[in-house]
């Protein structure tokens, strides 16, 4: 409990937070106030006997800017509603191992008193749940580090000035309404940083910076006579960059396309349901790659681990190195290492270096997502990096590394995919996404649709929906595009893990066709 | 954790910093317990403690916003200055609100001690006895238990301040059998901890798990179902973000009316149907102001800081009140209303046998899965069953089924319902739940079969 003292006493923590994660031009090695605060939770750890700890010392900032365009009640006229928002957090969080079990504590107050007093909490949760084990942990090995990462990036996103955010999100904005039909339009750019030190009783000493830039624009358009309404977003893809990225994602000349769109998506004709073929651009395939092969070849899923929440996998464990999950093209990496891929770092909450390892190879399943504490459970000798807490006062556990599915041959187009299919739907962006307790059944929307006859791209059409069976679906996937096709969009906010956690993904892919899936019509 | 006359010091303090002729304060600080336990052991556990501060500072309507979790005097007055930093280069937000007056905040804290104060060792036993009894019949038990324990404070510069403290707890677990080939799920969410029995979570649970097994594989189509309390709860809790004026007005939601209006006052749903909001209700451990928020572009997380009431949104049938918030409402000339949420669907006499026993031939359906909108002008949605489905012959549960994928909006589910129990707490897997009945609904859509178990 915070004492009423240590509650109106906390220090200067803000100038602390700065002091701590300010950059040293050239420094490879983390702060020294950082190492010496982290020492103070290992040496309290050790003195009351817990076999092992690490704590994470983090500052968060968020920095939020978006801009609505709607009409006003009553006159029609156009309302420009802004939000802008900066903040951040602060803390820490003491993970120990004392008596066989888990224990953790996190805390507010960055002061060498309540990191003590925290690590003391946190070997008291454990003693207490010691009781319960039935299971000695094992924590596979790794090496010792003393380093400094960052995410790679040119122009610091919280240096540039909010002047030039807020042009930019207000013309694209502007550049939507533009069409008369659209009702409303909105621009936001976000961006996130994360400044962390872990330091453990393994020996390593590790500060890290990650840098995520978010930007989307979306148009609304209504038809009141049918009270009907749609709406078209145009999402670039999810990084971790530095503002660098931002002229890239092109807002505004997306913004041009996708006012044209919402209008055609509100008047598109519905979908007939039954088996079609599917051609589904990188900005949708993304998610069904996250859902369907990312979630279900988790380690702690497949024990059954996460049973009380998400549930648990049909890949188990004697599946390894067995089971058919796709056709020949199909090859999935787990990696933290992809350039801007949102799950890309250093290292992980374990203090184990980033890697990169095969998930699916040929449509066989391979190896698993795993942990320093899980690795065994497998008769494997090493974590594959997979530990992740989203804030200083989260447990760190196993969380996706970004998965990637491998593009197909360097000459195989876009238009390669379209031309073979004689009826069938292209699919662009994500919409509404639902998969079961064990990553069987799963249903797909998207953001829009067009149909494809003949060979050829058509119009539009509407309230489309695709559910399949995991292995079914992967399994009639035939043909891939090529890598100048490999693009890599993801999840801001995957959840997990009772607390729930989030945890940033991305899922790199070629566009790909899959034959004969079940279409239904939504309303 | 901070007292009332802490907060009113902490909240004044932030204000003294501020320049501009607005400024609001949300401050919240909360401890909380858990322990997970899965494969009958423990995995992880902790006592994390957490406190945060959203302050808005706004200047003819020129609006910036932050959040700190530093409540020193520096980071404050910092704070600040940024907000009014951001607000100096904001463009003027035209839906802005005026500042909320000093507001009468009514006396509705629920606040137990037993639970602001429980760790490991009051969670414990309960755990022991859900594993044990899993043990015993030669099952797995995973699951989690948890314990928060809040106080909040609003206040702003025109003399407006409220404090609250709540305290919530819940036990959930799953029970499968070592082939993976059946579950069982039961939850208890409660205020006072004390309340909670793990004996009494597991033997629903493990009841389940033992009943589900080799269940028979049924063709999708719509259905007669009877719904637990649980499953009625996870898809009806989604109604509340349907329910918004504006959205309604627009043109994009189910209560639009075609060619414009909205279908406020119109009987849509059957005359024993009535949906609240309820902060009131013992049950529910909430804060004294309600959400929802005073028109977008206002930062801050008190939500619209005026005080919690209870709301009727639709009576014995009828679409009574939509959600106003202060913005759309001084538009349209309405009373702002809270946010839909602390709902409660009123209930009937009869009890979950009783409902089974009136169907001829249905599903009984232990809770729903990851729903998700398909179509939020319709509220339409998609999700599985889980941990538990029955076939139901002649009044009576004859077999366990295959679960199932639905394609069904709370909307059409209400309107399709026959009968309704009587409601109790719940919370599902996801969302914070609500006072749910069980209910027998006609012609609810199962899509496709789901191999899940």
């Amino acid at each position: 409990m915070l004492t009423r003292r240590s509650f109106l006493q906390s220090g200067t923590a803000a100038a602390l937070a700065s002091r701590l994660f300010a950059a040293k031009e050239g420094s490879t090695t983390p702060s020294p106030e950082l190492e010496n605060l982290g020492a103070g939770a290992l040496r309290e750890a050790q003195k009351l006997k817990a076999s092992y700890a690490d704590i994470r010392i983090i500052r968060y900032r968020q920095q939020f800017l978006t801009v609505r365009l709607n009409p006003e009640r009553g006159t029609g006229k156009t309302l420009e509603v802004p939000m802008v928002s900066d903040g951040g957090s602060f803390g820490f969080g003491v993970r120990v191992i004392a008596d066989g079990a888990w224990g953790f504590a996190a805390s507010p107050l960055v002061t060498p008193g309540e990191i003590a007093r925290m690590t003391g909490e946190a070997v008291a949760v454990a003693q207490a749940n010691a009781a319960l084990r039935s299971r000695p942990l094992e924590l596979a090995p790794v090496p010792v580090y003393r380093v400094r990462w960052q995410t790679p990036h040119e122009r610091d996103p919280f240096e540039v000035p909010l002047e030039e955010k807020l042009n930019l999100i207000r013309s694209a904005a502007a550049e939507v309404k533009k069409e008369k039909g659209v009702f409303a339009a909105g621009c936001t750019l976000s961006f996130r940083s994360e400044d962390k030190y872990f330091a453990s009783t393994a020996g390593s000493s590790i500060q890290q910076l990650n840098l995520q830039t978010y930007a989307q624009v979306n148009a609304t358009a209504v038809d009141v006579k049918r009270a009907l309404s749609k709406t078209r977003r145009y999402q670039p893809q999810q990084v971790t960059a530095g503002y660098e990225y931002v002229p890239l994602m092109n807002l505004v000349e997306n913004a041009q396309r996708i006012r044209e769109e919402v209008i055609e998506h509100l008047n598109a004709p519905a979908i007939t349901p039954g088996k079609k073929d599917l051609v589904l651009l990188p900005s949708h395939l993304w998610l069904t790659i996250h859902e369907s092969i990312g979630h279900s070849t988790e380690l702690d899923r497949a024990l059954g681990y996460e049973a009380n929440f998400a549930g648990t996998s049909f890949l188990t464990t004697d599946k390894m190195g067995k089971q058919r999950v796709g056709s020949d093209i199909m090859n999935v990496w787990g990696d933290r290492t992809t350039e801007r891929g949102l799950a890309t770092t250093g290292y992980d909450d374990d203090g184990v270096k980033a890697t990169k390892f095969p998930i699916i190879e040929k449509g066989i399943f391979k190896h698993y997502q795993t942990i320093r504490d899980q690795a065994h459970l497998i008769g494997e000798q090493e974590s594959r990096g997979c530990c992740y807490a989203d804030n200083w006062a989260s447990v760190p556990f196993q969380r996706m590394p970004n998965v990637w599915l491998e593009p197909g041959k360097a000459d195989t187009n876009l238009e390669d995919l379209i031309s073979g299919v004689d009826d069938g739907i292209l699919i662009d962006g994500d919409g509404s996404f639902s998969i079961d307790q064990q990553r069987y059944n799963f249903q797909f929307g998207g953001d829009a649709f067009w149909a494809i006859k003949g060979g050829k791209k058509q119009g539009m059409v509407s309230r489309v929906a695709y559910q399949s069976r995991t292995t079914d679906f992967w399994q009639a996937c035939d043909l891939i595009a090529g890598p100048s096709y490999w693009q890599q969009w993801g999840a801001p906010n995957d959840g997990k893990g009772e607390p729930e956690q989030i945890n940033s993904v991305s899922h790199g892919c070629s566009p790909a066709r899959f034959r004969q899936v079940n279409v239904i019509q939504t309303d | 954790m901070f007292t009332k006359e802490q907060a009113r010091k902490l909240t004044e303090k932030a204000l003294s910093f501020s320049t501009f002729p607005e400024c609001e304060i949300s401050v919240n600080s909360s401890e909380n317990a858990f322990i997970r336990f899965a494969l009958n052991d423990v995995t992880t556990s902790g006592f994390t403690v957490e406190q945060s501060m959203s302050i808005s500072s706004i200047r003819d309507g020129q609006t910036g916003s932050t959040r700190v979790d530093e409540f020193d005097d520096d980071a404050l007055r910092e704070a600040v200055k940024r907000t009014e930093r951001l607000a100096l280069i904001s463009p003027p937000n035209p839906e802005r609100v005026p500042p909320l007056d000093p507001q009468k905040y009514p006396e509705l804290e629920n606040h137990a001690d037993s639970t602001a104060a429980a760790r490991n060792q009051a969670m414990i036993p309960h755990i022991r006895a859900i594993v044990e009894a899993a043990r015993t019949n030669g099952l797995v038990a995973a699951g989690f238990f948890e314990r928060a324990a809040e106080t909040a404070a609003v206040a702003n510069k025109q003399g407006n301040f409220g404090y609250g403290r709540v305290t919530d707890a819940n036990l959930s677990a799953t029970i499968r059998n070592s082939a993976g080939s059946s579950s069982g799920w039961a939850s208890h969410p409660a205020v006072n901890i004390e309340s909670i029995d793990g004996a009494a979570v597991a033997k629903i649970a493990v009841d389940k798990c033992l009943r589900w097994k080799e269940p028979q594989r049924l063709d999708p189509g719509k259905y007669t179902v009877v719904l637990e309390p649980t499953a009625t709860g996870d898809l009806l809790q989604l109604l509340g973000f349907s329910m918004q004026a504006r959205a309604a007005e627009e043109g994009r939601s189910f209560l639009s009316k075609k060619g414009g209006g909205t279908l406020v006052g119109e009987k849509l749903f059957p005359e024993f149907v009535t949906l609240r909001s309820d902060p009131f209700n013992r049950l529910y451990s909430v804060m004294p102001w309600g959400g929802g928020g005073g028109g977008f572009g206002r930062g801050g997380g008190g939500g619209s800081g005026l005080p919690a009431e209870r709301m009727t949104w639709i009576e014995n049938g009828v679409v009574k009140n939509l959600f106003y918030d202060r913005y759309w409402a001084a538009k349209a000339g309405q009373r702002p209303t809270p946010f839909p949420n602390h709902l409660v669907l009123e209930g009937g006499g009869k009890s979950l046998p009783d409902l089974i026993a009136t169907v001829d031939r249905g599903l009984l359906v232990t809770r729903f899965w990851y729903i998700r909108v398909v179509n939020p002008q319709t509220a339409q949605a998609t999700g599985l069953t889980r941990d538990g489905v029955f076939l139901i012959e002649q009044g009576k549960i004859t077999a366990p089924v295959v679960n199932f994928r639905f394609n069904e909006s709370p909307v059409e589910m209400l309107k399709n319902t026959v009968a309704i129990g009587q409601p109790v707490r719940v919370r599902g897997g996801e969302g914070q739940g609500m006072l749910a009945p069980p209910l027998v609904v006609k012609e609810f859509s199962f899509t496709s079969v789901s191999d899940a178990v």
